[in-house]
């Protein structure tokens, strides 16, 4: 309360002094009239005898004030008032703020949620990948076989724990429809490792890695969902692919793991690998590399002594077992969150960078408004400053304004970076780690606050240093008009830079646009339209050997009957899925060491697979219904196989050895019967890789997903499908039902989503340069309004004050197109790995960007132009 | 112009005066400037106004109090009154003003050591 009573006596405090004050002044005037003076002498001379009557009066009041905070507050509410004042200024600046502050904040929310944010667990700097480094060709990472792993577990001294982790899809059945799940196959140490806590029950015990023991960790969601969150689930049984398992534990709520597979939704133990269903269990291929591993450092070991320990274990397995270990000899270990955002880092800091670049336009352009503003303002300045405002307090007002600027575009640009993220994400698809979690907490918050204190004493240097240089008194002079040279060179100075900005900018997206549209347009090789995909899970306990071919005999005759479907086929992996699948083969010709053989992409297909997918046959001949288990072992390969393997050669009738079998033993030598097209298999690859094909009879493993052409829309045959596939089982369950044009969609969601991104910047950022530019030719016509007037007067044409102004801007332009091209080569090397099918250094594209950021120049030069060739020379005379 | 040329001798010197005039006496602003002038014979140029901040930070720091009251001359005036921690402040200031100038004096003429 104190201060609130000292803040209503303080209004008292300054009454009395303002009083007293005058008081003084009349006195000492009377006074000196006593003394024969006249009366205006006499007040003149008490004026003169007092001093600065404001400045003291103000200095009295100073003393009773939290100066500096109320000198801030009076600083404040002038300047809204004087943006108040100029609703136009005040729009164009906030707007130009909030998108540029807005996109910036949209963007470092994404770099936030999937490269700053720290795993989230317990002490995350110690936990660590360990990935083989698979050496022929170019070294690259690659994945652990489950005998390395177990050695790598019981030879390391660097580790606290260690584990390998794998996904796997589960159909949960028992209770109504039939679920499949996304879940992971797990080493016991799993919620060890990560210092979780399950929510309820444990974690896995050591001997629940052994065959035959089927325990569970189910995640909260599918608790509650599918169990009614009810914790009497512990200990009970749940039906996954056919088999009782025993739930031990609900994980956490939100727990993630792994997040390269979020979808996750629970968590088995290895022993799921070491039943021996069919031919050796994986848990004893050394070959078979399948697992990802993450550990835990001990507490003091560092990550290179980790990495040392590693490499010399693997290069002991490499000598005790070259067949399988001669090509992962090494290893990389890694920070486990570098691992995760790898791939998605550069692409996001590009990004950000980009925006960064959109950011400081939107500086210049406010620099420039405030620039025009400020010599508008120079009257005011001057007056102030002739009443007894010191340059500091002017500058400071100037300050307080641009704080109040970027305060107000601060708050827009979070809303505008709330809606951006709400909608852009989706576009993504979630080909992304982490990106899920982007949202706009106080890290980012903090981001775009600290933002925009830069921005407003970015684009409040230029006025400021400008209005300290000049002489504040000056514009009251008579008939002056107050311009200086120098503040229209800082001015065409911030322009060209937006140019050259806005034209790297232009460029980059050109590229990114480019490259997208050959994503969209290439020849994929295959006839992706009205065609349906779907997966359906089929439990080899039930369904094993013969039986399962049996099964998917009866399925494909039930869904060849629906009317709509022209032709039905299975294939694993479905092109455009992005899965591969990859073994290695020896070719018979040219037999070589186990770990020296040769080896490509392999797909298990049913007879009219080329045919419902469009593929063309070029050679030899298709599969047949024949072609089964009993029959001799055949494959079929692509153009880029038979180019690849048997060059110049005739592949039909080369004979090869895929090392994939159907039962323990040697796997059998196969005949190729047919070369096909090449048709694209990953989403994203340049050009086809090879592949070879087997039939599924041959090798049936699994039942393989479905594609079904249609002659009605793909999308309406799903409810058909549904109760196709539940009246041979309703056990089973089907999901990923999907029209095979949205996996082609999905498959370029990440290259879309950076497109449009980049797009978006440049959009903005061409706006941003054309309302600049447009400012600083109309402000410069209108403050050379009398010199056209006299020119018009003296005999130019309309015509050449057209001119005149045009090439002002042309000119300006010019500059910023000359810098601007070395920044876009630079930026289309950046660009590199973003690119499809582009180049970066497409002189094509770049001559676009430069003709859409002149035309664009162009438009905004032409309407001051205009209007400078339609003054009237008597009235812009008579003005003066 | 700025005002600021016209400084105070030093820090509180102003405040020393106004503080030891008003000892004698209860005055209000214009008869207080008028008798530090004329008592200094001119010799300090002080700068009327800045009377006003000094006494208002007098006011604030509660070494003065002040009062509206009516002149002889029937003028509305404000009339400012020692208290006792002015007194005791002006005390302070002016023995340790005396020590300064003590000081001052000797490095000023070092033969009388």
């Amino acid at each position: 309360m104190n201060w609130l009573n000292k803040l209503l006596s303080r209004r008292q405090l300054d009454r009395d002094l303002s009083d007293e004050i005058r008081e003084h002044l009349e006195e000492r005037t009377d006074a000196l009239i006593a003394n024969g003076l006249s009366r205006e002498d006499a007040a003149a001379t008490a004026r003169r005898e007092f001093g600065n009557v404001t400045l003291l009066e103000e200095r009295g009041r100073d003393v009773w004030r939290w100066a500096l905070v109320e000198n801030f507050l009076a600083d404040l509410r002038y300047a809204l008032r004087q943006l108040r004042k100029s609703p136009a200024f005040t729009a164009a600046a906030v707007l130009t703020l909030a998108l540029g502050i807005g996109a910036n904040t949209a963007v470092f929310s994404v770099v936030n949620a999937i490269i700053l944010r720290p795993l989230p667990y317990p002490e995350p700097d110690r936990l660590v990948s360990v990935q083989s480094r698979y050496t022929r060709g170019t070294p690259h990472p690659s994945s652990h076989s489950y005998p390395n792993f177990f050695d790598f577990r019981k030879y390391n001294r660097v580790f606290e724990r260690i584990v390998c982790y794998r996904d796997s899809d589960f159909a949960l059945s028992g209770a109504g429809m039939p679920v499949r799940l996304s879940g992971e196959v797990v080493s016991a140490d799993l919620f060890t490792l990560l210092k979780i806590q399950p929510a309820l029950g444990r974690g896995f015990l050591p001997e629940e890695e052994k065959a035959g023991q089927r325990v569970v960790v189910l995640s909260h969601s599918l608790w509650k969902e599918q169990f009614g969150g009810n914790p009497d689930i512990i200990g009970r049984s749940i039906i996954l692919d056919a088999q009782p398992y025993t739930v031990v534990g609900i994980a956490p709520i939100g727990f993630v793991f792994p997040f390269f597979n979020a979808k996750a939704k629970l968590w088995t133990t290895l022993s799921r690998d070491a039943g021996a269903d069919t031919a050796t269990p994986m848990t004893e291929q050394r070959g078979a590399r399948l697992l990802d591993v993450i550990a835990r450092l001990k507490p003091g070991v560092s990550i290179e002594a980790a990495h040392a320990q590693m490499d010399t274990i693997a290069a002991a397995l490499a000598k005790q077992y070259p067949d399988d270990d001669k090509n992962v000899a090494s290893t990389y270990v890694r920070p486990e969150l570098e691992r995760l955002t790898g791939p998605t880092r550069g692409p996001l800091l590009i990004l950000l960078g980009a925006v960064g670049l959109v950011l400081l336009i939107a500086c210049a352009n406010i620099a420039n408004l405030l620039l025009a503003r400020t010599a508008e303002r120079e009257r005011e300045f001057a007056i102030r400053a002739a009443i007894g405002a010191s340059r500091g307090t002017v500058v400071r007002q100037l300050l307080t304004e641009s704080l109040v600027l970027a305060a107000i575009g601060c708050a827009a640009g979070v809303l505008i970076a709330i809606a951006c993220v709400k909608l852009l994400l989706p576009l993504a698809g979630d080909s992304i780690p982490r990106l899920a979690q982007t949202a706009v907490d106080s890290k980012v918050l903090t981001f775009s606050v600290a933002l925009a204190l830069l921005t407003s004493l970015l684009f409040s240097i230029a006025p400021a240093l400008r209005l300290a240089r000049t002489e504040l008194a000056g514009p009251l002079k008579e008939g002056s008009r107050g311009s200086v040279q120098g503040a229209d060179r800082l001015r065409n100075g911030l322009v060209v830079a937006q140019i050259t900005l806005g034209l790297v900018l232009l460029s980059g997206a050109a590229l990114l646009i480019a490259s997208f549209l050959h994503l969209l347009h290439r020849d994929l090789g295959l006839q992706p339209d009205h065609v349906l995909t779907f997966s359906i899970s089929v439990p080899g306990s039930r369904y094993p050997d013969e039986k399962q071919v049996d099964f998917n005999n009866r399925l494909l005759d039930r869904l060849r009957m629906l009317p709509g479907v022209t032709s039905v086929a299975e294939g694993v992996p479905l092109p455009l899925t992005g899965s591969q699948m990859t073994i290695s083969f020896n070719i018979e010709e040219r037999p070589a060491a186990v770990y020296n053989r040769p080896h490509s992409d392999i797909a298990f297909i049913t007879p009219d697979y080329f045919h419902t997918l469009g593929i063309p046959l070029i050679e030899g001949r298709q599969f047949t219904e024949r072609d089964d288990a009993k029959a001799s072992p055949v494959l079929i390969v692509n153009r880029a196989f038979a180019e690849m393997f048997f060059p110049g050669e005739n592949a039909v009738g080369k004979r090869m050895q895929p090392g994939a079998s159907m039962r323990d033993g040697e796997a059998p030598m196969r005949q190729i019967v047919g070369v096909v097209g090449n048709a694209v298999q990953t989403p994203l690859e340049l050009q086809a890789e090879p592949i070879y094909y087997i039939p599924y009879k041959q090798l049936f493993w699994f039942v393989p997903p479905i594609v079904m052409k249609t002659s009605v829309p793909p999308a309406a045959m799903e409810s058909a499908v549904r109760s196709a596939v539940a009246s041979i089982d309703k056990e089973v369950p089907i999901y990923d039902v999907q029209p095979m044009e949205d996996l082609l969609t999905l498959g370029i969601a990440r290259p879309r989503f950076q497109m449009l991104l980049l797009a978006s910047f440049a959009g903005i950022a061409l706006l941003l340069t054309v309302v600049g530019l447009y400012g600083v030719l109309a402000y410069s016509v209108s403050k050379r309004t009398r010199e056209i007037g006299v020119r018009i007067a003296l005999g130019a044409s309309r015509m050449m004050v057209h001119r005149m102004v045009l090439e002002q801007a042309m000119l300006l332009v010019a500059a910023g197109v000359v810098l601007g091209l070395a920044g876009a080569f630079a930026a289309g090397q950046v660009l590199t790995n973003m690119l499809y099918g582009v180049s970066p250094r497409n002189p094509l594209l770049l001559a676009i960007a430069c003709c859409a950021i002149t035309l664009t120049a162009a438009l905004a030069a032409f309407l001051p132009a205009r209007r400078a060739a339609s003054i009237d020379p008597m009235q812009a005379l008579r003005n003066e | 112009m700025p005002s600021q040329e016209r400084k105070d001798l030093f820090p509180g010197a102003l405040e020393m005066m106004i503080l030891r005039t008003l000892r004698r006496q209860p005055l209000h602003g214009y008869a207080l400037v008028q008798h530090i002038k004329k008592t200094s014979d001119d010799l300090l140029q002080i700068e009327e106004g800045s009377l006003y901040p000094a006494l208002q930070r007098m006011l604030k720091e509660g070494w003065v109090d002040a009062k509206w009251g009516v002149s002889a001359s029937k003028r509305r005036i404000r009339i400012y009154r020692l208290t006792s921690a002015g007194a005791k402040h002006l005390e302070r200031e002016v023995s340790s003003f005396e020590r300064m100038l003590e000081g001052i004096r000797r490095v000023l003429s070092p033969a009388e050591r």
